[in-house]
């Protein structure tokens, strides 16, 4: 079977790159460990491709270091690294069969004849295409063509992966076949992955840690969990699932003033921040049975979406929006229909501050 | 038969090359770096980093001593006088005052612009039928209204003589008027230059949105409404192409105004009567700046319409398919009928002619004509030099092209590089090959020049012609690569492989088909050119297109139509052997390029 690959740490300091007068990444540090599997996610035009191409070397940085074991490779043309990379359109080469196409950097090292025949055959059967070898890149489809380049790229034994948005030509389902396919085959190779995504649900379910970037610097690194749970900015927390941005509120010690409510907080903020924006996530608004009590608010639209019910309210004091995730069950229960009337509750944990 | 000029002038289609690409930023060079390797290895990243780009330079060298630095000799002899002292702009203001000017500017503007209507009209007409009826034949049909762009243009206008000229068998048809003078070069432009505009139509025509057709008819438009405001608006991109390329191809020929203009005098042989006749060299310069300026206003009139042009037909269209309709397929094939006639009667006059042994007093058939050692004009030693100046041009021309368009495309090289590159590389487009020819004279028959050495060769006239064709065969080149997958470099890069590795594995097979092509236009355009070689051969070197000219102009012009027809057949051997290797090509390729197409 697959011989293991010794997955090298990759450090990048002080990393800058500029086009022109454009600044597309300022100051970026990153310490991956070997073996682990990160995710560059951002909005188009962030800086993560660009800084995908400076790490395999097909792009100068305009400042800055990179390490990779302990090497440092900052000036090295991309044929002197140690990486294997998949773009988005996969780049096979169309004249070559899959065999010619996985064995073509295994050629260009003088691997003996032999040897490349035993490899591609070990490689095409651990991507699951043991009987394509001989067909050309256009006989496949998509999600094949796709792991064919995982076996090109994977075929010389890198240090390092790299993947350029991957997934993103294929349909949905392959898609998610294929995220479960990579990183098992990650995990068992130990080899160190970097993968560049727009898409948040692919990075949080595939990487061990995600890094998101935003306008050409790092707004936080960390497992899918802090990423999601814990988001660093009120970027974050808008870019990486749905989060309802209640208002600027006056904070002191734990008690937030919004308009003529007092909202506690989980954790008190620094005396320094009077002001805050309080957020929540749509999951983490609870409603109920409508009384005079609480904070009412009337339902003005409800998209089915099979596992759960999207739904608008609006408070009636504020005229503030917010978006809640209701459990078809639950809802059945209120008897949740457009201009009905519900009780809202914000609770202290769930509450979320950014700077303002 | 329609297939190569078809790949060529897809280029033209401007969406395809304006594509600039954001990532070329490999040469940043102040990239301050932290770590310091051996100088070794700095000085191999260095012949690395800045191999690729002296390469380019050097490209950028060949073109210039091609084109530019002829060209830059010729306009400074036209403000020299006889001795080569500076006289500023007497030249101009004498040629401009003489009366021979006059009637050349204006006979060349009105004899341009007319050709121009009739060819544009004709071909469109002729895309029409051939792309939104349902006539049968139409591989056919396409394949003879291509054919004279095979022959030289001088094939037109000596038919033209055999049919109405003083001897013509048609000769009343044209009710006492003259073929001799504008209304044979008119008719005779038509001919050479109706495949050029027919190309470039059909290809903007081709490449319709079927949806647009299915909108205009659910809105209950009529044929007549929607052929103005579907069809016709679809293809304005490729009428106002074709007519910038077909005006400036009349307006610098000088073929058929030389073999049926008679007295009719335009620009193109007022420099050849300057040079040619009265060795009045800086006079043909004048005439030449003067033929450079519309060439160049056209072709910079038409790189700025197409920029506004905007790919109409993307992944999400639906190809166009005729509906049934008998009445319209009829009227397809009534307004194609005369154009083909037009073409064949052309075609298989100079045929017929060339194998007739004294017309028209004796019609027998024989092979006399071609016994072209018995005649003045170089005989069969012309054909010969024209058939290795043709395979010279080829090759060379074809490597040529493709490695400094692979450099271009396919390295890194800094952005400013590669701006100068396409500009030298599309200049020849706007040179008339008179104009360049000439300024070949100026510029190796200068005693000074240590490249005078190849003057008069074989050699010199195979640089001409590849600086001649080089635009229109450098922008197949750059489509072909640019629609390579932009990163099979990095992917060999990644691998371990070379640039060189990549391009002789991958780049180079995958782009066969187009290689193909332009070796073919390159062929056929070195055997057919008089224009630009026309001053440039020497005792050793007289050309066969060349020679068809002189022997028009000794009077023999049964000689003329049989070399002619011999040029014509070659070029079509030439297509044809073209033809079987894009076949084979094709069918050994078809496993890897099933789908890709």
């Amino acid at each position: 079977m697959q011989q293991s690959i010794q997955g090298s740490r990759l450090v990048v300091s002080n990393v800058s790159k500029n086009f022109g007068s454009f600044s597309a990444l300022r100051d970026i540090n990153l310490d991956i460990e070997p073996g682990e599997l990160v995710c560059f996610l951002g909005p188009s035009g962030c800086g993560k491709t660009t800084l995908l191409r400076i790490i395999a070397g097909l792009e100068q940085q305009s400042s800055g270091s990179l390490h990779q074991g302990g090497v440092d490779i900052s000036l090295q043309p991309p044929s002197a690294r140690d990486f294997g990379i998949v773009f988005q359109s996969y780049a096979l080469f169309p004249n070559m069969t899959i065999a010619e196409n996985v064995a073509y950097g295994l050629r260009s090292m003088g691997t003996p004849k032999t040897q490349i025949k035993q490899r591609v055959a070990d490689l095409l059967a651990t991507v699951g295409l043991p009987d394509q070898a001989k067909k050309y890149p256009t006989q496949l489809s998509g999600g094949q063509q796709q792991r064919v380049a995982l076996a090109r790229a994977l075929a010389p034994n890198p240090g390092l992966l790299l993947l350029d948005e991957p997934l993103s030509a294929l349909d949905a389902k392959v898609r998610n076949h294929l995220r479960t396919q990579i990183r098992q085959l990650q995990r068992q190779l130990g080899v160190t992955t970097i993968m560049v995504t727009h898409d948040q649900e692919e990075a949080l379910a595939m990487a061990d840690r995600v890094v998101v970037m935003n306008n050409g610097v790092i707004e936080q690194v960390g497992t899918p969990m802090e990423i999601y749970q814990q988001p660093a900015s009120a970027f974050v927390a808008e870019f990486i699932g749905a989060m309802n941005f209640i208002g600027n509120a006056s904070v002191r010690g734990r008690s937030a003033q919004l308009g003529a409510r007092v909202l506690q907080l989980k954790t008190p903020m620094p005396a320094m921040q009077e002001s805050v924006r309080l957020a929540i996530r749509p999951e983490d608004v609870h409603l109920q049975p409508f009384d005079d009590q609480g904070w009412a608010a009337q339902v003005e639209t409800m998209d089915y979406l099979g596992a759960f019910i999207r739904t608008q309210v609006t408070l009636r004091e504020c005229g503030l929006r917010l978006v809640v995730d209701v459990d078809p069950r639950s809802a059945h229960t209120l008897g949740l229909t457009p201009g009905a009337w519900v009780n809202v509750t914000l609770p202290s944990d769930s509450l979320h501050c950014f700077a303002a | 038969m329609s297939r190569y000029p078809q790949t060529l002038y897809t280029v033209l289609q401007p969406d395809q090359h304006t594509i600039t690409r954001p990532n070329d930023e490999f040469m940043n060079l102040s990239a301050s770096v932290t770590a310091s390797p051996s100088l070794g290895k700095r000085l191999s990243q260095l012949r690395q980093r800045w191999g690729f780009t002296l390469l380019l330079l050097l490209g950028c060298a060949v073109l210039i001593l091609l084109v530019l630095a002829p060209l830059y000799t010729l306009l400074s002899k036209s403000v020299e006088n006889k001795a080569g002292d500076f006289v500023g702009l007497d030249n101009f203001v004498q040629y401009l005052s003489s009366s021979a000017f006059e009637s050349a500017f204006f006979n060349s503007l009105w004899v341009a612009g007319l050709s121009t209507v009739v060819v544009v009209l004709l071909a469109f007409v002729a895309a029409w039928a051939l792309t939104r009826t349902r006539l049968p034949f139409t591989g056919l049909i396409r394949g003879v209204l291509v054919i004279p762009i095979l022959a030289p243009s001088l094939l037109s206008a000596i038919s033209l003589v055999y049919l109405f000229g003083n001897q013509g068998v048609l000769k009343s048809w044209l009710l006492g008027a003259d073929i001799y003078g504008p209304i044979g070069v008119v008719l005779g432009s038509v001919f050479w230059t109706f495949p050029h505009a027919l190309m470039i139509i059909l290809t903007s025509m081709e490449n319709a949105d079927g949806r647009h057709y299915e909108a205009a008819s659910s809105l209950k438009a009529s044929p007549w409404r929607t052929f103005c405001t579907v069809t016709v608006p679809g293809a304005r991109y490729g009428l106002v192409s074709a007519a910038f390329v077909v005006f400036t191809l009349v307006i610098t020929d000088f073929g058929v105004p030389k073999v049926i203009g008679g007295q009719f005098n335009v620009l193109a042989t007022d420099i050849y009567k300057q040079v040619v006749g009265q060795q009045q060299f800086e006079m043909g310069a004048v005439v030449s700046v003067l033929l450079l300026l519309p060439a160049l206003l056209a072709f910079a009139a038409d790189r700025y319409v197409q920029r506004k042009q905007v790919a109409s037909f993307t992944a999400q269209s639906v190809p166009y398919k005729p509906t049934v309709n008998k009445t319209r397929d009829r009227l397809g094939g009534l307004l194609l009928l005369p154009t083909l006639v037009f073409i064949l009667v052309i075609l298989g006059t100079a045929v017929y002619a060339s194998f007739v042994t004294f017309w028209p007093y004796n019609l027998d058939l024989g092979l006399k004509n071609y016994q072209f050692d018995l005649m003045d004009g170089g005989g069969w030693g012309a054909y010969l030099n024209s058939i290795k100046m043709a395979l010279g041009v080829m090759c060379l021309g074809t490597v040529l092209v493709f490695f400094n368009a692979w450099l271009m495309e396919r390295t890194p090289q800094p952005s400013g590089l590669k701006g100068l590159f396409q500009l030298l590389a599309m200049l020849p487009l706007a040179v008339p090959g008179l104009v360049l020819g000439l300024s070949y004279i100026f510029f190796f028959n200068n005693p000074g020049n240590p490249l005078s050495v190849i003057y008069g060769s074989l050699f010199i006239l195979i640089l001409c012609t590849v600086a001649h064709f080089y635009a229109v065969s450098h922008l197949t080149a750059i489509t072909t690569l640019k629609q390579l997958d932009r990163e099979f470099e990095a992917v060999g890069e990644s691998l371990k492989a070379s640039r060189c590795r990549v391009l002789f594995t991958v780049t180079i097979p995958l782009c066969l088909p187009a290689i193909l092509d332009v070796a073919l236009y390159l062929f056929v355009n070195a055997m057919t050119t008089v224009s630009a070689v026309v001053f440039l051969y020497g005792h050793d070197s007289q050309l066969a297109a060349v020679a068809v000219l002189n022997m028009d102009e000794a009077g023999d012009t049964a000689g003329a139509a049989a070399m002619v027809v011999l040029i014509t057949a070659t070029c079509a051997a030439a297509k044809l052997i073209q033809g079987l290797l894009r076949y084979w090509l094709d069918h050994s390729t078809k496993a890897w390029r099933q789908g890709s197409q």
